[in-house]
């Protein structure tokens, strides 16, 4: 049993993991550049827990997850409203609960439980009729957990959320015309949203001034050239990186942008320009096809899963990372607006790095639980 | 293991997830052609953006030459102004220690610790050292810009008050004062049409100016005087190194072998400052008289007067006044102050001595004299007869009849009959009129304009003299072509009548007509004349010792075209017969003797003077426009020119009068004073260094 049980643990998955997490520290070394509140050394302990963490979570199987969804469900909720009253507040909003040894952020941990929650509700309820009824309700399951998030505020990770939330219907075989009506009511939201900034941005409720000030300076073109801060700047500097490093880069720990500091956030939202920098065209590829490759094991795992609640997990998970992965490096490529979202496994961040590999242990765990129909049959 | 959950599957056959697939191929393809065009093909455009970031030139000023005049006097000097500055990233962490130093700041300073508001419209309107903001905002901005730059936190503090500062500082980690230098004059007035002034670099030469690595906005640029002549001596060269910085401009490393800035050279002049003193103050007071005891109001306050050692071309002393006060624009020039310059109607911004020219009037008469004789129209001794006043023919050309034209002499009774020398000696304008344009059968042919152009050129007329000042004016030696262009008309015998006496067509500067009589003064030998006695080095080594320039020898050297019978080019050349000088050399020792037009000027000379007096009618808008421009009643220029002693001249000198009336007077006496004056100031020279050393040399 335990060979057999170690055959379907997928290797390729977790091999890919642990270089992109090696990768992510030898990058965050290198972008570091002389910034002394960050050590990559808190970097490398979160690494080596995560890593454990995802061979613990193979061994648990993530049935028992099912009975503590609803646990783990209200338990985010109350730690996310405890943030909003003990939270400390930075950079504008509250996402870090100081622990006393460590700081978390809750947020991080709320995208891996909302996938195990709505994994849940969507396999229990597979067969009910599909109707208005029955969407709403995943909906209020997915807003309990968002709400709070915005509160914060943190529109990029409450957008994941709901993307999360928008993929699960997406495959659960809801009639196109309740998709239809989802989707213009979407629409009628945004413009709603849209019209109300335009009138008056000060009275929009869970969207903050920076965040108003991110999506104006990605729409327009006209910004104060010789500004050397701001998010105009932050983001021509990320493609100046990107661009200098050329075919192979400047080399590590050569990439002009990144060790002189030009480069802001280097090791966490703009991590992708910094490697762009000093590894070129040949790493940046490399990185994107390593996350692809941590995608597609996920929906292989998905596929080959015993039911549909693990499906349904693993298939979460790889859409939390092509997500994530598609808005950190859009932001990189300046194709979409700064957001926060990091780069998976590769960015800095101890929150972050846990709750993804805590996902990839899910996914491992249904993995190692496949069915091997070959050997069955 | 455990029962009861969903075991369908996941359809992944399903369109939609076909979909799903697609979406995610197509936008890591997308992503994938980002990245080529990113890193592959604008790879090169985004490389130069990142060494734009990192890479830095540091300029670091040179300092600008000293000027002296020929015996060590300061002429322009730099000196120093003080800033008190803040280093942003160098100011203790601890805020109270920051409010701390800011409190001690705005007390000795007077300037509020918070004033204005930050918003993206103040920043971007703020400057340094022209902001109404408070330091913590001066330096909150500068923080953001360049934290380890120094930012002026006040500007142009005195003396005394960033001593003060600068002790404190000691105590105070990120203040410092920061030393500029700036340009003064010691001599001021005094010696401006010289010295000249500086001022901003001017936009059309910027570009240049900024490859030859000169920093826009704070290097100055010369724009008078040697100030502007001798720019690229006196502006040396500024230190440049290629700098790695980081994003807080931070120096990392140089790039390229640092070059530390090369000081400009130490002019030393030829002007002795006494001597100046000396010719302004004879201008200054005599103009005062005039102006007091003319009848019809004030006279003028426009003149100029130079003086000049013959033998070497050294310019002891160049007055143009009035003039502009160049320590009124040493900081910055004050936009009325330059507005008041410029519509001055006596054009205070020109050199009146180099950049004006005026007709010379008799002191012209040299250059007619020596032609007529030394193309033998008459002999030395013939007497012309001069009747006071006489009628010409006016022809255009030989075959016409022309009208009637008077001419008449200063003395109206006329001078009798009269030879070369006392031609000079009573300024005879009937003698000079009939032998440079021929009279009758008294003097059957004159020089002709086209040998008199030949003559004026050969004393220096109408040439560039080749002096240190920029804008030399060339004047004006008028030829037939030259007015039939220009006044569609030929020449006519009255032209060359007038022109005989520098009158007419004919102007020049104060600079020229000294050339013409140096020349004589030095016998045949025209000198260049220079304002630079000494190139120093940072030292005070001389790197380009004085040496007189000869130009040409008239007597040796031949400058005089000749023209064959019937008035053709021939492309020969011949000399001045060095006797004519001698003649003319002897002509004008007699100006200052009684009986000459300089008599009362020169009463009781003691330097063997010999002199020059003009009188030159002129009219131009200015008189134009008061109506002084009466037929037979224009109003005049007075001229004088002079040297000294007559055996070995060593001084020259030429005084002009703007609207002067009459030369021998008000342009006599200061010319006088100016010879006197001068040996005198040699006399105290000798008695003071020993009579060992040469006169006026340090």
């Amino acid at each position: 049993m335990r060979k057999e049980f170690w055959r379907n643990f997928d290797f390729w998955l977790y091999g890919d993991v642990v270089i992109l997490c090696v990768f992510g520290i030898v990058m965050i070394q290198s972008a570091l550049a002389g910034n002394l509140e960050v050590s990559v050394n808190s970097q490398i302990l979160y690494v080596g827990i995560g890593l454990v963490l995802i061979m613990v979570l193979t061994l648990i199987d993530y049935h028992y997850l099912e009975s503590l969804a609803n646990l783990m469900y209200f338990g985010i909720i109350i730690l996310l409203f405890a943030l909003r009253i003990f939270g400390e507040a930075t950079f504008g909003s509250a996402r870090w609960l100081d622990l006393g040894f460590v700081s978390i952020q809750p947020s991080e941990f709320a995208k891996t439980i909302l996938i195990i929650r709505l994994a849940k509700y969507f396999s229990d309820n597979w067969n009910n009729k599909h109707d208005m009824r029955w969407i709403m309700k995943s909906f209020l399951l997915t807003f309990g957990i968002v709400l709070f998030v915005l509160l914060q505020p943190n529109l990029s990770t409450s957008i994941v959320l709901m993307v999360l939330w928008f993929s699960m219907l997406w495959v659960s075989k809801v009639e196109m015309k309740y998709l239809m009506i989802l989707g213009i009511v979407g629409m009628v939201f945004l413009i709603i949203l849209t019209v109300w900034i335009f009138v008056s941005p000060d009275t929009v409720p869970f969207i903050q001034g920076y965040q108003l000030g991110r999506l104006q300076t990605f729409f327009s073109d006209s910004t104060d050239e010789t500004a050397r801060y701001g998010d105009k700047y932050n983001v021509d500097q990320a493609v100046i990186s990107l661009g200098s490093g050329k075919l192979f880069g400047q080399g590590y720990g050569n990439g002009t942008q990144v060790q002189l500091r030009f480069l802001k956030v280097r090791h966490t939202d703009f991590i992708f320009s910094a490697l762009g920098q000093e590894f070129g065209f040949v790493g940046t590829i490399v990185v994107i096809l390593l996350l692809l490759f941590v995608v597609l094991r996920c929906l292989r795992a998905a596929r080959l899963a015993p039911d549909m609640f693990g499906a349904l997990i693993c298939y979460g998970v790889a859409t939390l990372f092509f997500f994530q992965m598609v808005v950190n490096i859009g932001v990189n490529l300046q194709v979409l607006p700064v957001t926060g979202l990091t780069l998976p496994f590769v960015s800095y961040g101890g929150s972050s790095t846990l709750a993804l590999t805590v996902a990839i242990g899910l996914v491992e765990s249904v993995a190692a639980r496949q069915e091997k129909k070959e050997e069955i049959v | 293991m455990i029962n009861g959950f969903n075991k369908e599957k996941l359809d992944f056959k399903n369109r939609r997830f076909l979909l799903f697939y697609v979406a995610m191929f197509l936008l890591i393809l997308y992503y994938i052609y980002r990245l080529v065009m990113i890193q592959i093909v604008q790879g090169d455009y985004y490389l130069a953006l990142a060494d734009e970031n990192r890479i830095s030139v540091v300029r670091e000023q040179s300092t600008r030459g000293i000027i002296y005049d020929r015996n060590g006097v300061v002429l322009a000097r730099n000196v120093p102004t003080y800033d008190i500055v803040i280093i942003p990233a160098e100011l203790p962490a601890d805020d109270g220690d920051v409010q701390e130093i800011y409190r001690v700041l705005s007390a000795k300073l007077d300037i509020p610790v918070n004033n204005g508001e930050i918003n993206n419209e103040t920043v971007r309107l703020y400057s340094e050292c022209g902001t109404d903001f408070g330091i913590t905002q001066i330096v909150y901005i500068a923080n953001s810009l360049t934290p380890y730059g120094e930012t002026g936190i006040v500007c142009d503090v005195p003396e005394q008050k960033a001593m003060e500062i600068q002790e404190l500082s000691v105590n105070m980690p990120g203040v410092g004062v920061r030393v500029n230098s700036i340009r003064e004059y010691p001599t001021g007035y005094n010696t401006s049409e010289v010295v000249g002034f500086l001022g901003p670099i001017p936009g059309g030469i910027a570009d240049e100016m900024e490859a030859r690595g000169f920093i826009l906005n704070k290097d100055k640029y010369g724009y008078a005087g040697v100030e502007s002549s001798l720019q690229n001596l006196l502006s040396g060269k500024n230190g440049r190194r290629v700098v790695e910085v980081d994003v807080a401009g931070l120096e990392m490393r140089d790039l390229e072998p640092p070059l530390n800035p090369v000081p400009g050279y130490n002019i030393k002049l030829t002007i002795d400052v006494r001597l100046q003193e000396v010719a302004r103050a004879a201008l200054l007071d005599t103009m005062a008289f005039y102006n007091r005891v003319n009848i019809e109001g004030m006279l003028t306050e426009d003149g100029a007067a130079i003086a000049m050692n013959p033998q070497t071309g050294e310019v002891l002393a160049l007055v143009s006044e009035p003039t502009f006060e160049n320590n009124r624009m040493t900081r910055y020039i004050p936009a009325y102050y330059y507005q008041q310059l410029s519509i001055d109607q006596s054009k205070p911004l020109l050199n009146h001595v180099t950049q004006v020219a005026q007709p010379p009037g008799s002191v012209f008469k040299i250059v007619t004299g020596i032609g007529a004789i030394n193309e033998k129209v008459v002999d030395p001794d013939f007497l012309v007869h001069c009747p006071g006043r006489m009628f010409v023919q006016n022809s255009y050309s030989p075959n016409d009849p022309g009208s009637q034209q008077e001419y008449v002499c200063h003395l109206r009774t006329g001078h009798g009959g009269v030879d070369y020398i006392h031609a000079l000696a009573w300024s005879c304008n009937l003698y000079f009129n009939k032998v440079g344009g021929g009279y009758q059968n008294e003097v059957p042919n004159g020089l002709g304009i086209d040998l008199l152009a030949q003559y004026s050129h050969a004393l220096g007329y109408g040439e560039v003299s080749g002096i240190e000042l920029t804008g030399e004016e060339m004047g004006m030696v008028p030829t037939r072509t030259w007015k039939r262009v220009n006044r569609g008309e030929s020449w006519a015998t009255g032209d060359t009548y007038l022109a005989s006496m520098g009158q007419g067509y004919i102007s020049s500067s104060p600079l020229q007509v000294l050339g013409s009589f140096v020349t004589v003064a030095n016998s045949g030998v025209h000198v260049k004349p220079t304002v630079i006695r000494e190139v120093l080095d940072e030292r005070g080594n001389v790197v380009l010792p004085f040496t007189p320039t000869m130009l040409w020898d008239i007597t040796k050297d031949p400058k005089i075209m000749i023209f064959d019978e019937d008035g053709l080019e021939t492309g020969e050349y011949k000399t001045v017969d060095p006797y004519v000088i001698d003649l003319t050399r002897q002509g004008l020792r007699m100006v200052p003797q009684p009986g000459g037009t300089a008599e009362e000027a020169f009463a009781g000379d003691t330097h063997q003077s010999s002199a020059k007096t003009g009188t030159a009618e002129y009219c131009d808008d200015i008189a134009n426009e008061k109506g002084l421009c009466q037929f037979g009643n224009w109003p005049s220029h007075a001229w004088t020119a002079a040297y000294a002693p007559y055996d070995n001249p060593e001084i020259a000198v030429v005084v002009f009068m703007y609207n002067g009336k009459e030369g021998a007077y008000t342009a006599g006496y200061p010319t006088r004073r100016i010879v006197d004056n001068y040996f005198l100031l040699k006399e105290y020279d000798m008695e003071r260094q020993g009579e060992t050393t040469s006169p006026l040399a340090p």
